[in-house]
């Protein structure tokens, strides 16, 4: 029995030592391979509390784009490895997605995110640590309002698209404008910037605050349609699933869109591939933005992203997806001017980008005036459409501002009685 | 306001007031046999709503039967998972039950919401009507679809309470809800009525799933917000009191849409409403310590 017992002693210690050997040389792999690679980082939602849907669309663009630029040959000659991190649209998730990102995995820079409020926290920790950020898609001023030299934007602020908004609403003639604003740091920045225009042009409005997770809004739909005189405009300041109800609910209690109410959502959820699904009939007239180049103005790179994307992933891509998408290949074009993955190099790398992607030409602004202009892409493309057929795409709605890129003569097409 | 207003809104009210119900009469039942509040409710709910869906587009069931289906598989998902994660509560070797019951459906909440995210994608989903289009009574607008789930739940609470009040089985119910020990003596073997309890708790989530898909969509998350309001509804009526959910259900229905409706400052109503359901929970509480049915409550137990 003694003898018995010894044998499985070695056996066992035969086994540790065994898997001991397997694991050291398994991790020596991983260092090795390590080496090879030059690490980059993705944070954004991916799932609730967050804005998971488009979350979802964002990573696989950059998934797109990190195995376009490994196919060319990577970065430096080394290729890239990305690390996504899931931030369920809480800051307290953000700060600790950054600090894994930059303390455990190493990486030279940090691109994504939905969520203002999430991506003020992250950038928090990357500008302490003199790493490199790209705002994908968050929109609130004070994002590159901080002036963090590592904080660079591609999405456009929502002093370029709630200021389009404004003066779309002034110049289309509206007066009496009831509006429903979701309680985030998107939803407040575009409060900030809209009731201003609306308060210099003289349109009145009304604007009521909402939990972004709500998705019974009747009581309030009835109440706004009790106001007198009546509502000529329901604007939607929200990002969240609840937007598609909040337009049914809207529509099917014949507030707007009518002959005499318009409606207008803005935050993405009206350019998601299940939007239609949603709303259905619900969604014909109603104005949302596209944060893209408009469809007449695409170029090579648009154009092939859209294919790719189609193809990859049997869906049309979203204009947050061209953003991700880009921005990866904005931070690449750093690396690889740079020369280095050194974050101060880097940082004066990404300063001097002039790079043709998905959506135009990009550039950041070094001014500081305003202050949210410090290393925002200032040509950020923004157009409000306006659909005009059900189950249209946001790319093929007719644009209606800024007038410059119009593509129909109207500046509000009306429903019929 | 006139009195059309009032009308119109304590309509809009009771509908969504019979669905909170709908859903909370559910926790209560689980909560009466099992003694346990069940956190991942709101995930039966969604996964309610998720299986009709799939059963009306996939194998083209229309929208009722497809409910009646989603009742039935989540009942079988719901008596599975309890003979799998809940037994330890009936142990005598658990020492923390409440804690542990606490746990497992916090647990199984976020799991089903991640599995959803994963096998249902992120996008939000809407099935077809159950009747398209809307119904007048004068300047009150109701789409069908409210109508249809007002009614139905309706119909689902009042089967529930015949079930519960005329059936042996019900009774039987009943008799574990009030002692244990006492069902035993008498033969009632209380480890099958937990997991039946817990079963039709399950299907009773999954039919407000079901009505409430073409209304509000679907969303791997939409389970979050009725998990809070269910477990408001259950102390507003008395935790155990079946009766005393529907009440409370319909009333939180009707308080949150009238405060939407008539509180002062309308920049402020709309993002207050969760808030006064909870101030309405609060001030019963101050009063009814035991909330609105407490006696019935006490003798539940």
């Amino acid at each position: 029995m003694r003898a018995k017992g010894r044998w499985h002693a070695a056996g066992r210690l035969a086994l540790v030592i065994g898997g001991l050997g397997i694991a050291s040389a398994l991790l020596l792999g991983v260092e090795a391979r390590a080496a090879d690679t030059i690490k980059v980082g993705w944070v954004g939602p991916l799932s609730p509390p967050g804005g998971y849907a488009e979350g979802a669309l964002m990573k696989q663009a950059t998934q797109l784009a990190i195995e376009e630029i490994n196919a060319k040959g990577g970065v430096l000659g080394k290729k890239l490895e990305c690390f996504y991190e899931d931030t369920r649209g809480q800051p307290e998730e953000g700060t600790a997605a950054a600090q894994r990102l930059i303390s455990q995995d190493h990486v030279v820079g940090i691109t994504g995110e939905f969520h203002s409020s999430v991506f003020l926290a992250e950038m928090e920790v990357a500008h302490a640590a003199g790493v490199p950020i790209i705002a994908v898609d968050v929109w609130a001023l004070k994002i590159t309002g901080k002036g963090y030299p590592e904080v660079f934007r591609v999405a456009p602020n929502q002093a370029l698209i709630a200021a389009k908004y404004g003066d779309w609403l002034a110049a289309a003639g509206f007066k009496n404008v009831a509006i429903i604003v979701e309680k985030t740091d998107g939803g407040q920045s575009a409060r900030d910037v809209l009731l201003p225009i609306l308060d210099k042009n003289k349109v009145h409005y009304d604007i009521v605050g909402s939990d972004p997770n709500a998705t019974e809004f009747t009581a309030q739909i009835e109440r706004f349609k009790s106001n007198n005189p009546p509502y000529d405009f329901f604007m939607t300041i929200f990002s969240e699933a609840g937007a598609y109800p909040m337009v049914s609910q809207s529509y099917t209690l014949g507030f707007a869109p009518t002959a005499h109410t318009g409606i207008g959502n803005t935050g993405g959820p009206a350019v998601d591939p299940t939007f239609w699904e949603n709303v259905k009939d619900g969604g014909k007239y109603l104005v949302t933005e596209i944060v893209g180049l408009p469809k007449n103005a695409w170029n090579d790179k648009t154009k092939g992203f859209v294919a790719a994307f189609k193809k990859k992933y049997n869906t049309t891509p979203s204009p947050q997806a061209v953003e991700n998408y880009d921005a990866m290949y904005i931070l690449a074009e750093a690396i690889e001017h740079a020369k280095s993955t050194d974050g101060k190099a880097l940082v004066a790398a990404l300063e001097k980008t002039h790079w043709l992607g998905g959506r135009g030409m990009y550039s950041f602004s070094t001014s500081h005036d305003p202050d949210w202009a410090y290393h925002q892409f200032m040509a950020a493309p923004v157009a409000l459409v306006q659909y005009d057929k059900v189950g249209q795409e946001a790319d093929d709605a007719p644009i209606i501002w800024p007038r410059n890129i119009a593509t129909v003569k109207y500046m509000y097409n009306k429903p019929p009685k | 306001m006139s009195w059309n207003y009032l009308f119109i809104q304590a309509a809009n009210g009771l509908v969504i007031g019979v669905i909170y119900a709908l859903i909370a009469v559910g926790v209560t039942l689980i909560f009466s046999i099992l003694k346990i509040v069940n956190f991942a409710h709101g995930d039966l709910y969604m996964l309610g709503g998720y299986c009709a869906y799939y059963v009306i587009t996939l194998l083209g069931v229309p929208p009722l039967a497809a409910m009646f289906l989603s009742m039935a598989a989540l009942f079988t998902l719901a008596v599975a998972l309890e003979r799998t994660m809940l037994t330890p509560l009936y142990s005598d070797r658990t020492e923390r039950k409440d804690e542990y019951g606490l746990i497992v459906t916090f647990g199984l909440a976020f799991f089903l919401r991640n599995v959803a995210i994963i096998a249902f994608g992120p996008f939000p989903l809407k099935p077809p009507s159950f009747i398209s289009g809307v119904t007048r009574f004068g300047s009150l607008v109701l789409t069908n679809d409210r109508l249809f789930a007002g009614g139905t739940g309706l119909l689902l609470i009042a089967a529930l309470l015949y079930f519960m009040h005329r059936t042996i089985w019900g009774q039987a119910l009943d008799a574990v809800s009030q002692s244990r020990e006492s069902a035993a003596i008498v033969g009632i073997n209380a480890q099958r009525f937990n997991s039946f309890a817990f079963g039709v708790g399950a299907a009773l989530a999954a039919a407000a799933g079901a009505l409430i898909a073409p209304i509000f969509s679907l969303a791997p998350d939409m389970g979050v917000l009725p998990n809070i309001q269910a477990y408001v509804i259950v102390i507003l009526g008395g935790m155990g009191s079946v009766i005393g959910s529907i009440i409370a259900g319909i009333t939180l229905g009707e308080s949150e849409g009238l405060f939407t409706a008539f509180f002062p400052d309308a920049t402020r109503a709309l993002a207050y409403t969760n808030a006064f359901g909870v101030l309405v929970l609060m001030i019963v509480l101050i009063f009814r310590p035991t909330g609105l049915f407490g006696r019935r409550h006490l003798r539940m137990e």
